[in-house]
């Protein structure tokens, strides 16, 4: 609901003098835009009775000799009288709107046209100008006196300072995410020389932490996340992108340049790495390649995501009304929107995403020396392609299709297992030890004995050194499997490695073994499992595996997931008949390919085979060709080629197991041409109207003059002294994460239709300050963080509460309910298990079963949740993996948005699932654990000193005697009832990964674990 | 909002009762007495001031929604006529250069598929059902069968979102959390709004914006209940600890939080411990729930031979009735696999075999507890498919292509027309020739037979009065109300 507006307060308490002179913004403009201006606005297709109420003009017209509104004369103004006409035909708002003016309002419209019905812009799109400081007293800073000044109206007193216990945990988890030490906790009780509140700010700002905390406002609104959002779902890479956004808050890098390189790094001459990691700021938003969908939508959908958000984020303005119709409300048309639109039509990425991991374009982050490593790569793999044309040169090339008769059908095969891996293999295993099944004691197929192994979860036994294969033309490699009946795997795999693993088809369940990037030859499904009790040879072609002729296969696999497994003589097979043979007759691969596209191909030569007949290949062309398919294709003349290609091969292989350990991420950049945007009728894809250029909103400062523009004009544009908006926008945005609530409450909404500031003096004052001293984040934080109102105690008397229920006076200190993230960082902290490891790829913590799996396309790489283990598990919150269609249900259930769409304000809700989920979630119990084995230790000799620890580790100060009391009573009882029940201790001493301290009796831990979790839900725990 | 006085005394009262009482399975079976004496009460779940709008007919809801888009050439439009149309071209003035997805569009020709299913006439409205449907078939008489819906989205990912939140694009709050919204629900120790995802063979994606509360206060998020794991997120205390050790912490903590609300004052402290509480509870009638060791055999046929094996579709209807028992105000259930491009007639009869007497089973039951009267159903998909085949047309096998145009839906229970049929398409099904129902028309019903104006369910965001069904002029089906 929205909140009355103060002046309403003011009427309300019966502060303020009856004739106050009314403000047009404050108090006019919200009447008429909730009430008129979806008839009678900006919007003219929706215009009725050709009546305008968002002007001074349009209102004091003369239409007919009817006026609407008549300055000085509210009872011979026309909207007065249709207000309050009883007549259903005549009343205004009509009757099917549902809208209603209430009486106090009806009186507000009748003072203000008596006042002389003095329109103003709205509020936000005049510039602010930086308004005088109200007096105050020495040592007052500005943001208090502007407080003050308000408090003082109200006739409300400022509440004292909070204890300091309490402050210092307001601001460190203000600051950093993360609670106080308790050894901070008291270098602050005892450093009594002044400034010793600053300090701890600014040690706070200096810490990591901060950065990793304050990114995670900034990625609710970039809407960042880890898989593309829409149908399959698959994952993306973005995470270098998250890593920057917290090095940019760490760094203090200016907002104005945090900005330009977000909307614009890629376009920046010379834009250097992180500028262009920046710009993915524009790829966050969420992609498809649902199969049927169609591309002109998809491009249209994306521009439009990404203009409404960039509106969103950086003016506070709903532009994504604009979409179908002029907005009702803004000075936003349609025109205009696509206009910004056009800014991001161009976007160089393609409108189905492949469901790939890397939708390009992207941005490789490799190290100085892998970037040296690449390059050796490049030029080893230049020399052998040299040697392999040289060799080719010298071979006389006679198309087996000619000769007549046909060269003879040759067949033959070659075993790569059979009782025992390759002689001199050196066989490695993930699991038991390797055994073998001897013929009679078990199921063997061929020979003596085959390969035995029994496994829970991921098993293998390989070898990547001591013996190699060649791979035959038209190979299809074959194996036995015999899978017990009574404990089948959920998977089994087969794997080959040449220079690296990169070769894989399995059978069964695609996601359980987590090898391979889907739908590649890395992992190719190879059909479903063999049914169980019984040998089964299973075959695939190589050429499904991108095992090429000529490649060295120097290492393969028997994999599984789960089960009991039996695999015996795996081999290689092959059968040739030259003259039918795209491999080995040019004449035949010619006539097969032509019309079809050949990936392998170069792209002209891709457009020549698809778009020409072979017939009329000119001879050049045809040259061309047959060099490239001799040099790529052709069996023949092994004796000459065939050890030269192998090494090319190799060489490629290892170059691309190197590639592949390269983190990349998505960037923004632009078609080389621009894509020429339209007016999209009624917001439908398929219904371009009028052409567009690229522009801003006449309502706002132009751009200046020039021939084209593009990102780098918007970014400077928003960040222009003559914005009304950003300043505003981004200090409220900063305002609201430190006090709770924006000074404008409708921190994403900006436009007539959002909430007026609650002081908008203060809110200018800011603004401009922010913007003249260098956009410095740190410096506006410690603004913030040091005024006397956010340092207050949340004392908050029944009085106040009637009055200020929300606190946006802040009589008293803010005080809210922790963010999701902080909630579990918080958690993992007090227990000493979070680690400190900072950036990377997303982490996959606990997480209970069957999230991923019910809401799972089959076919997605993210259709299975495979928990990590180890240090993993316990990194901070920011770095969970984020899958949009089924996000972290902990997170979710604190509000975190899915981050399918831009989330400037999160919610702040308290439900049951919160309290089952801290109460019974595995990571909160676990830490609990950790928790009470800190107590333990670090707590002192009596439960007296281990509860007094506890509490300080957990909410920041010293209990009070009764405090002490309830906490030990409740320990007490847990002690009698776990001493009685030691089973049921060692039970839940053991719930997670991490082992409980064998050196502490077990009734003890679990006793002081539920103590523990008892703390770590207390309202003022997961409050600050 | 809560009541924090209220739920403080409350909480107070049952608190002393409790210890009385002792714990354990007894302090189960008086958490249950209670929570029926704080539904008068109605301070967990409350509706909104002025809600209902005007006497609702239907109490509760149970959206049967059927993922993938099941074919409604083959269940319910007949069309004999098709038969002499094998495999020839669809006539271009039916097909009048509409938009075809890039999956078909490709395609040479589009020759007709007629369905290979026997349709026949049954109860006493006569009305032409598929084979496939045999039990639905013998409750046909209670269906009011809606074959002129349609939706403008052509691929699953936006029309599904369509269909659960009234906008294609993701972020909007879904039905089920806009009437939690309003009505709030008449049950203390179950969410208001649950969702049921049963498994079926492969399928679409279902995505979790399908039933969440967007821009609504995140406790009106559907709950969904799973089939495996735990049936509600962490509802299970951890290993080795038990009721009465939680009673312990919830005891210790109710005073620990109400000496912090003394100091600070914070209301929101009091609303957090009535929260606590609220999951103790459900702690119970969650397991009390999916126990259904008392269920009659004879209710048990009634949804099929699957009802006890957690995770099946006929499972789930189960639950659903037992749910909406409870006072949870909306039960959804999304049955995947309903995707037929190809093999259509093979996997569509699978489909139905997995639900069609569940299904009936559910309305059958719910009529002999007197529950149909104020419970409403509603089965259908995201949308409908095309009367041409996608891939190869044989006499025994062709697939369908997504069809936005025009696809059937029924409704039944409160405040339904019982036993009618409405709207009509084409030759071809193809297009909707009289009574179109628009998705958000079917949306502005439902909400209207709870009791609810659509144009008045508002919740403002972005400058809007946001609502389920769009800034459009949408209207009451007024042809199906009883």
């Amino acid at each position: 609901m929205r909140s009355a507006p103060l002046s309403l307060l003011l009427v309300a308490t019966g502060l303020a003098a009856a004739e106050a002179k009314l403000d047009f913004n404050r108090d006019i403009r919200p009447i008429l835009s909730d009430n008129c201006f979806a008839c009678h606005g900006f919007d003219a297709k929706k215009r009725k009775a050709d009546l305008r109420l968002d002007t001074a003009e349009g209102a004091t017209a003369v239409n007919d000799g009817v006026q609407a509104v008549k300055p000085g004369d509210p009872e011979a103004s026309e909207l007065i009288k249709r207000i309050l006409s009883k007549d259903p035909e005549e009343v205004m708002p009509p009757p099917e709107s549902h809208k209603q003016i209430t009486p106090a309002q009806v009186d507000m419209l009748r003072r203000w046209i008596a006042q002389g019905a003095v329109y103003r812009k709205h509020w936000s799109f005049e510039v602010p100008v930086r308004p005088e400081v109200p007096a105050a007293a020495k040592g007052v800073s500005p943001i208090d006196a502007f407080l003050g000044a308000e408090l003082a109206k109200q006739g409300l007193a400022a509440g004292p300072e909070a204890d300091p216990e309490r402050l210092i945990r307001r601001v460190t988890l203000d600051l950093t995410g993360l609670p106080p030490t308790p050894a901070e906790v008291d270098a602050f009780l005892q450093d009594t020389a002044p400034g010793a509140y600053e300090r701890v700010v600014d040690r706070l700002l200096g810490s990591p932490h901060y950065g990793e905390h304050m990114a995670r406002g900034w990625l609710d609104a970039a809407r960042y996340a880890d898989t593309h959002g829409l149908h399959l779902d698959n994952e993306r890479s973005m995470w270098p992108y998250r890593d920057w956004v917290v090095k940019a808050f760490n760094d203090n890098l200016p907002f104005d340049q945090f900005t330009t390189w977000q909307l614009a790094g890629d376009l920046k001459p010379n834009a250097t790495r992180e500028q262009r990691i920046a710009s993915g700021f524009n790829r966050c938003n969420v992609t498809t390649s649902e199969g049927g969908s169609i591309n002109d939508e998809l491009l249209f959908r994306y521009a439009v995501d990404r203009t409404e958000t960039t509106m969103g984020v950086w003016m506070g303005l709903t532009a994504g009304c604009a979409v179908c119709h002029d907005h009702k409300f803004d000075p936003v048309t349609t025109k205009e929107f696509y206009s910004l639109y056009s800014f991001f039509y161009s976007a160089a990425d393609p409108g189905f995403d492949g469901n790939i991991l890397l939708t390009p374009p992207v941005l490789q982050l490799a190290t100085p020396e892998q970037e040296k490593s690449l390059k050796e790569f490049d030029a080893r793999i230049v020399a052998h392609q040299k040697a392999v044309r040289d060799a080719i040169a010298s071979l006389k090339y006679v198309d087996p299709a000619t000769l007549t008769p046909p060269p003879p059908v040759r067949t033959g095969e070659t075993v790569w297992f059979e009782d025992a891996f390759p002689e001199k293999a050196k066989v490695e295993r993930a699991g038991n030890p390797t055994t073998f099944v001897e013929a009679g004691q078990g199921p063997v197929h061929s020979g003596r004995r085959a390969l035995k192994r029994t496994a829970k979860g991921v098993a293998q036994d390989y070898f990547t050194k001591g013996a190699s294969f060649d791979i035959p033309p038209n190979g299809v490699i074959s194996v036995w499997v015999y899978l017990e009946p009574t404990d089948l795997p959920k998977s089994i795999m087969l794997q080959f490695h040449v220079g690296g693993w990169n070769h894989r088809a399995f059978w069964g369940e695609e996601g359980a073994i987590p090898f391979g990037r889907v739908r590649t030859p890395e992992k190719v499904n190879a059909g479903k499992l063999p049914e169980p009790g019984k040998w089964t040879q299973l075959k695939v072609d190589i050429a499904k595996l991108g095992l090429k002729p000529g490649m060295k296969v120097d290492g393969f696999a028997f994999t599984q997931f789960d089960g009991t497994v039996y695999w015996d003589r795996l081999a290689i097979s092959h059968r040739i008949e030259e003259a039918k043979d795209v491999q080995w007759s040019f004449k035949f691969w010619s006539e097969k390919k032509q019309g079809s596209r050949v990936a392998e191909l170069p792209g002209d030569l891709q457009n020549l085979v698809r778009g020409k007949k072979a017939a009329q290949w000119t001879d050049a062309e045809r040259k061309r060709l047959l060099d490239w398919w001799l040099e790529n294709e052709f069996q023949g003349g092994k004796d000459k080629l065939d050890g030269l290609r192998a090494a090319k091969l190799a060489e490629e292989s290892r170059r691309k197991a190197l590639n592949d350990m390269i983190p990349a991420t998505l960037v923004m950049a632009d078609l080389p041409q621009t894509r020429q945007a339209h007016v999209m009728t009624r917001g439908q894809y398929d219904k371009p109207g009028e052409a567009v250029s690229r522009g801003v909103p006449a309502t706002f400062h132009p751009l200046p003059k020039k021939e084209t523009y593009d990102r780098r004009d918007l970014a400077d544009w928003l960040l222009s002294p003559a914005n009304p908006l950003t300043a505003r926008v981004t200090v409220n945005r900063f305002w609201q994460q430190f006090f709770g609530l924006g000074l404008v409450k409708t921190s994403g909404d900006f436009g007539s239709q959002g909430d007026s500031p609650s002081h908008p003096e203060l809110l200018d004052w800011l603004a401009v300050e922010f913007r003249e001293t260098g956009w410095d984040i740190k410096r506006l934080v410690r603004l913030l963080v040091s005024s006397a109102a956010y340092r207050r105690s949340a004392a908050a008397s029944p009085e106040l509460l009637t009055k200020d229920p929300e606190n946006r006076l802040l009589a008293r200190g803010p005080r809210h309910r922790l963010d999701a993230e902080v909630i579990r960082d918080q958690a993992l902290f007090v227990s000493g298990l979070l680690s400190p490891r900072m950036g990377g790829k997303g982490v996959r913590p606990y997480q209970p079963d069957n999230v991923w799996e019910p809401v799972g396309f089959t076919g997605s790489n993210t259709a299975r949740y495979t928990r990590d283990t180890g240090e993993a598990l316990y990194r901070r919150s920011l770095y969970t993996f984020w899958k949009r269609t089924a996000p972290p249900p902990s997170m979710i259930a604190f509000d975190a948005p899915a981050r399918e769409a831009s989330c400037v304000r999160r919610e702040l809700s308290n439900t049951p699932l919160q309290a089952l989920a801290l109460l019974n979630d595995v990571q909160h119990v676990e830490a609990a654990r950790a928790f009470a084995q800190r107590i333990l230790k670090e707590g002192g000799a009596t439960d007296e000193t281990k509860a007094a620890f506890a509490w300080l580790t957990a909410v920041g100060r010293r209990p009070a005697a009764s405090e002490t009391q309830v906490t030990l009573d409740a320990l007490r009882a847990h002690r009698a009832r776990y001493a009685a029940q030691p089973a049921d201790a060692t039970q839940l001493i053991n719930f997670g990964e991490s082992k409980p301290d064998a050196s502490l009796p077990a009734p003890e831990v679990a006793a002081w674990t539920l103590t523990a979790s008892l703390l770590l839900n207390l309202d003022e725990t997961l409050n600050r | 909002m809560n009541d924090p006085l209220q739920d403080h005394l409350r909480l107070l009262n049952r608190r002393s009762f409790l210890s009385n009482a002792g714990l354990g399975v007894g302090g189960v079976a008086l958490a249950g007495l209670l929570s029926r004496e704080a539904r008068a009460a109605n301070t967990v779940h409350k509706p909104l001031a002025g809600y209902p709008h005007f006497a609702p007919k239907a109490k509760r809801i149970i959206y049967l929604h059927m993922n993938g888009a099941p074919s409604q050439l083959d269940l319910w439009d007949y069309k004999p006529q098709l038969e002499a149309h094998f495999d020839k071209d669809l006539p271009e003035s039916i097909r009048n250069g509409q938009r075809i997805t890039t999956m078909t569009s490709g395609q040479a020709r589009f020759p007709v598929a007629p369905s290979q299913f026997k349709f026949a006439q049954h109860g006493k409205s006569g009305r032409w059902i598929s084979e496939l449907l045999p039990h639905t078939a013998k409750v046909v008489d209670m269906l009011a069968v809606m074959k002129s819906v349609s939706t403008t989205a052509i691929n699953h990912d936006p029309a599904c979102t369509f269909a659960m939140t009234g906008n294609e694009i993701p972020g909007k709050p879904s039905i089920g959390s806009w009437i939690s919204y309003g009505l709030g629900s008449e049950s203390d120790d179950l969410p208001s709004f649950v969702v049921l995802t049963p498994k079926s063979v492969g399928g679409q994606a279902l995505f979790t914006r399908m039933w969440s509360s967007g821009f609504l206060p995140t406790r009106h998020t559907g709950v969904a209940l799973r089939s495996g794991g735990d049936p509600v997120l962490y509802v299970q205390n951890p290993p080795g600890v038990q009721p009465g050790d939680r009673r312990v912490t919830l005891d210790a903590l109710a005073q620990l939080n109400a000496a912090g609300h003394r100091e600070l004052g914070d209301p929101e402290t009091l609303t957090r411990t009535a929260q606590y509480e609220m999951a103790f509870r459900m702690q119970a009638s969650v397991p009390d729930l999916t126990d259904l060791s008392k269920e009659t055999p004879a209710t048990l046929d009634l949804y099929g031979p699957e009802v006890k094996e957690s995770g099946t579709f006929a499972h789930s209807a189960l639950l659903a009735r037992r749910m909406v028992e409870r006072g949870v105000r909306v039960v959804q259930i999304l049955h995947r696999g309903w995707d037929q491009h190809g093999n259509l007639p093979k996997d569509i009869a699978r489909q139905c075999q997995q639900t069609d007497q569940a299904c009936a089973g559910l309305l059958l039951d719910l009529r002999s507890r007197g529950m149909l009267e104020d419970t409403l159903v509603v089965w259908g998909g995201e949308f409908g498919r095309t009367v041409y085949s996608q891939g190869t047309l044989t006499k025994t096998n062709y697939g369908r292509d997504h069809h936005p145009r025009c696809f059937t839906m029924w409704m039944a229970g409160a405040g339904v027309k019982p036993g009618i049929s409405y709207g009509e398409t084409d030759d071809f099904s193809y297009n909707v020739t009289k009574d179109p129902v628009h998705l958000s028309e079917l949306n502005a019903t439902i909400l209207h037979l709870m009791g609810v104006d659509h144009r008045r369910l508002t919740y403002k965001f972005q400058g809007l009065d946001q609502r389920l069904t769009g800034v459009e002029e949408r209207h009451v089906i007024k042809g199906i109300l009883a």
